[in-house]
């Protein structure tokens, strides 16, 4: 039998397109909350892999080690704020997209409100590469606890 | 006017390459006939073998992976 093309959507080990690690706000807003459900979304769809904000910010070094090994860090803010990026400053990892939800014409509320269409809003823009930055760079180090965007690869140890 | 061909079977990473590649069409203001190929036969017939796949009046441009409309915008201006 001939051979049949293969889909990128049924690739689990992510080696036909770049490593991507994602960093979502995850505010207490709408729009932090919409960072962390877009995240999950994209990692659901094969974008690249969720990881933990908070980790980052404490230098875990499983966190800090994904982020470097990555082709491409791409981070979700909620807000001008920009809470995540200036954590991955802290951290000296410069992204190589960075979207924020507020300018993709979502509100910032005082609610916790959303719709799985404001979700389908910030996903699409990470698909489209609406936050694409001059920077494509490579970043910083080491293990942590779950979270550490591997895709859970590593089991939990890093 | 370029010609632009989709290859994929219409899954979600398809659909999203076929959804960038309107974006960079519009975001351009160029006239492009944009043609959605997801008939198995005919991807194997331009040798393609990984999807979804961009091809740009018969040069293979990309596959096996969604291209952002950055890069397709890049591809159109014929930087690659």
């Amino acid at each position: 039998m001939a051979q049949q093309p293969t889909c990128s959507c049924s690739n689990t080990t992510g080696t036909a397109g770049p490593t991507r690690i994602i960093f979502p706000c995850a505010g207490q807003a709408n729009t932090g909350q919409l960072t962390n459900l877009a995240a999950i979304q994209l990692t659901e769809e094969g974008y690249g892999n969720i990881a933990c904000v908070a980790l980052l910010a404490i230098g875990a070094e499983g966190v800090l080690a994904n982020a470097k090994k990555a082709d491409e860090v791409i981070i979700l803010d909620g807000c001008p704020m920009l809470c995540a990026k200036k954590i991955a400053a802290e951290q000296g990892i410069i992204p190589g997209q960075h979207i924020i939800v507020t300018e993709l014409g979502i509100v910032k509320a005082g609610s916790r409100d959303y719709t799985d269409a404001d979700i389908e809003t910030v996903v699409s823009a990470a698909w489209e590469g609406a936050g694409r930055t001059e920077n494509q760079g490579k970043n910083g180090k080491k293990p942590g606890q779950g979270g550490c965007g591997c895709g859970d690869r590593c089991g939990g140890k890093c | 006017m370029v010609t632009i061909e989709v290859l994929g079977t219409g899954c979600a990473n398809c659909k999203r390459q076929m959804s960038n590649v309107e974006a960079a069409v519009k975001q351009l203001g160029i006239t492009a006939e944009i043609v959605k190929v997801d008939d198995m036969a005919q991807i194997l017939e331009r040798g393609v073998m990984m999807l979804p796949a961009i091809i740009i009046d018969g040069d293979l441009k990309i596959s096996g992976r969604v291209a952002d409309v950055p890069e397709i915008k890049k591809f159109l201006a014929g930087g690659a």
